[in-house]
């Protein structure tokens, strides 16, 4: 379960003067769900594409399931599987059509063609026919046809990019289910998302803000990080004007506050502090402690709004 | 050095015919334009010049003058109008009414007779070059005529050419325009089949999924330009059918020469269409591009409309890297004059660099990853 699956060393990924990923390094073991957390152009894609084969770094080394640039991306593309945000099977092609089609590009033979896309259909629990159109599909089970396909030739580790951007709810979760059964089975997932619910699954995760990686850690680990003193829900029993907000959010008892829904999540500075200025708020709010949310550690940590 | 894999090929290839089938414009591009253009370019382009309207005004109304305007009128060529006067006659052709007047003096017979040698003046709109070379053409010929029927006067001239067409004896333009249209419908049909495909894989993404697997740039060149050769080799053998069935054009050479050339052409110019959608990576941009180099050159420097050997010295150069310049050549000479495939070893030979250089900058600019 140590063995290291993706191992990058300072990569850097420049187009022209815009430095996408910068000097990032992370390792992923084998078996790990890894999930790549931050805001569109972080860099996750673009990371997410060089290990698979798709973008040659500026610089730095990678190495996936022990292969590198230097024996070829091709080396890199045949050992790995890689869905991407995308949806980029061919909406015109059958399911079979477009599965076939992906099977001969990666030399499967049809005998084992045939095996894994039985297995395969088995393990989204597909029952639709063969020979489906693929534009007739719903969105999720469009995306579990695309995980097919990335799955086709038993890749070690599968890269998703962001694999249920615009997918129901429900599809979502079926598809998460997925993820967790591929983690069972010892395949390493490797996965971007802008759900917090599902970065709440991965083993670990890492934010990215601005090409760079801010924090990598277990999502335990990251709230603890972030928010090492005790967080507050607050619960208004009145409406609150903005100017009481604002008054609130400047106040020094907090390290953090943001809006939450209706109610609002504060970090405290110290227990001290805190005990002094309670009294203040509690004719006004219901308070409780809570867990810190993965959202509250993105805010305070990749959009920088710690107050 | 990848090995070439055949599987990953014919892979491509089985999904392009599938897109092939589904897509009703691909298909009605492909195998019923063909068939509309040569049915309607090769009932519109006539280079022949017949029925030229003719506004005669004949001074001397005698036998000789009579039997010179029947010459004119039996030729075919021209549809006799009379003018009262010259003035008259001058005014039908400034006014456009007659393309050309024929004005025979008083004394015509008579100065015949005598030996001075009659005159009659042709007059012809030099404002419409394209009517100017062939009515001067048939006047010479006509005059030939005119002067034995009209009495046997020796022509001072001790010797006479006769001449002869090869080929083509009757000078039948459309034996001639319509193996040029076949090369401008292929031009344009086979840039257009491939300049969409691959910018439509990076437009709708499809592209991502094929660069993540191991094939090769080739692979994907030679898997998608295989159905539209084939497409392209049925799309042209109507265009064959049409041209000996319809417009009776012979054809004297050996299919297997022309197919070949097809072929080869073809594949130049659908590898062509690769390398401009491969560059654009849009359909909007690349439909431009391949409209713009498939239609231009072909029909203005191919010799298709003008002869190469009519341009100034740098075009009749410049048009040598023109594939299809070589191919209009092979063309028309396996069509009319049965030309072998030792008698166009040079138009062959520049086919096969343009082909073999066409897939090999298509490959070499296909990007193997996602760069911007």
């Amino acid at each position: 379960m140590n063995e290291i699956t993706v191992d990058v060393r300072n990569l850097s990924v420049r187009f022209g003067d815009f430095t996408a990923v910068d000097r990032v390094s992370f390792s992923v073991r084998r078996g790990e769900t890894f999930g790549f957390l931050g805001a569109n152009g972080a860099g996750k894609t673009t990371t997410i594409r060089v290990l698979c084969g798709l973008l040659h770094p500026t610089e730095g080394q990678v190495r996936v399931v022990g292969v590198g640039f230097e024996d070829g991306e091709r080396a890199i593309k045949s050992k790995v599987g890689y869905m991407s945000q995308k949806f980029t099977l061919y909406n015109d092609l059958t399911v079979d059509e477009n599965l076939s089609f992906i099977a001969s590009l990666r030399k499967l033979d049809p005998a084992v063609y045939a095996q894994r896309r039985t297995e395969l259909f088995d393990f989204i629990s597909f029952g639709r026919p063969l020979n489906t159109p693929v534009h007739d599909l719903p969105g999720g089970t469009k995306q579990q046809v695309s995980l097919v396909a990335a799955l086709l030739h038993d890749p070690d580790i599968i890269f998703l990019d962001e694999p249920t951007a615009g997918v129901a709810p429900a599809s979502r979760s079926r598809f998460w289910a997925m993820i967790r059964k591929l983690a069972a089975i010892g395949k390493t997932v490797f996965v971007t998302t802008h759900y917090m619910d599902e970065a709440e699954q991965c083993d670990r995760i890492a934010l990215m803000r601005e090409g760079k990686i801010i924090a990598l850690d277990t999502p335990e680990g990251l709230k603890r990080n972030a928010f090492p003193m005790p967080m507050l829900e607050f619960d208004p029993k009145e409406p609150l004007s903005f100017a009481e907000v604002s008054a609130m959010a400047q106040h020094d008892v907090f390290s953090f506050f943001e809006p939450y829904g209706l109610r609002f999540h504060a970090s405290i500075k110290s227990e001290e502090a805190w005990e002094r200025a309670r009294p203040q708020f509690e004719d006004t709010f219901i308070i409780k402690r809570i867990t810190p949310s993965l959202e509250d550690v993105f805010i305070h940590k990749v959009e920088g709004q710690a107050v | 050095m990848n090995p070439f894999v055949w599987q990953r090929a014919a892979a491509i290839s089985r999904k392009e015919v599938f897109h092939i089938i589904r897509d009703p414009f691909t298909l009605a591009a492909a195998l019923v334009l063909p068939v509309f253009m040569v049915l309607i370019f090769g009932v519109a382009i006539e280079f022949n010049v017949k029925k030229v309207a003719l506004v005669v005004s004949d001074a001397d109304q005698t036998q000789s003058s009579r039997r010179l305007l029947d010459t004119f009128g039996s030729s075919g060529y021209f549809l006799l109008q009379h003018a009262g006067s010259p003035n008259d006659a001058i005014e039908d052709v400034t006014a456009e009414r007659a393309r050309a007047a024929l004005i025979i003096p008083p004394r015509f017979e008579k100065d015949l007779y005598a030996g001075r040698g009659a005159q009659a003046q042709i007059l012809v709109d030099g404002s419409d070059n394209s009517t100017v070379g062939p009515v001067l053409g048939y006047v010479g010929s006509i005059q030939t005529i005119a002067s034995r029927r009209i009495g046997n006067f020796n022509s001072p001239n001790t010797y006479e050419l006769r001449t002869r067409f090869l080929f083509n004896p009757e000078l039948n333009s459309r034996w001639f325009v319509i193996p040029g249209i076949t090369v401008v419908i292929m031009a344009i049909l086979s840039i257009l089949l491939t300049a969409l495909t691959v910018a439509r894989e990076w437009e709708n993404g499809s592209m991502e999924l094929l660069l993540s697997t191991p094939v090769q740039p080739l692979e994907i060149i030679v898997g998608k330009v295989a159905p539209y050769g084939a497409l392209g080799l049925i799309a042209v053998t109507f265009v064959y059918i049409i041209a000996r069935t319809v417009f009776g054009v012979p054809f004297v050479g050996n299919l297997a020469v022309f197919g070949l050339g097809c072929l080869l052409f073809l594949v130049t110019y659908l590898a062509l269409g690769l390398l401009i959608s491969v560059v654009t990576r849009k359909q909007v941009v690349a439909m431009q591009f391949a409209m713009m180099l498939g239609m231009l050159p072909t029909q203005l420097l191919s010799g298709f409309i003008f002869p190469v050997e009519s341009m100034p010295a740098f075009f009749q150069y410049f048009t040598m890297l023109l594939p299809a310049r070589w191919f209009m050549r092979i063309a028309r000479d396996t069509f009319l004059k049965g030309s072998s495939l030792l008698d166009l070893g040079g138009a062959f030979l520049a086919l096969l660099i343009f082909c073999g250089m066409m897939i090999f900058v298509a490959t070499r600019r296909f990007k193997r990853d996602l760069e911007p």
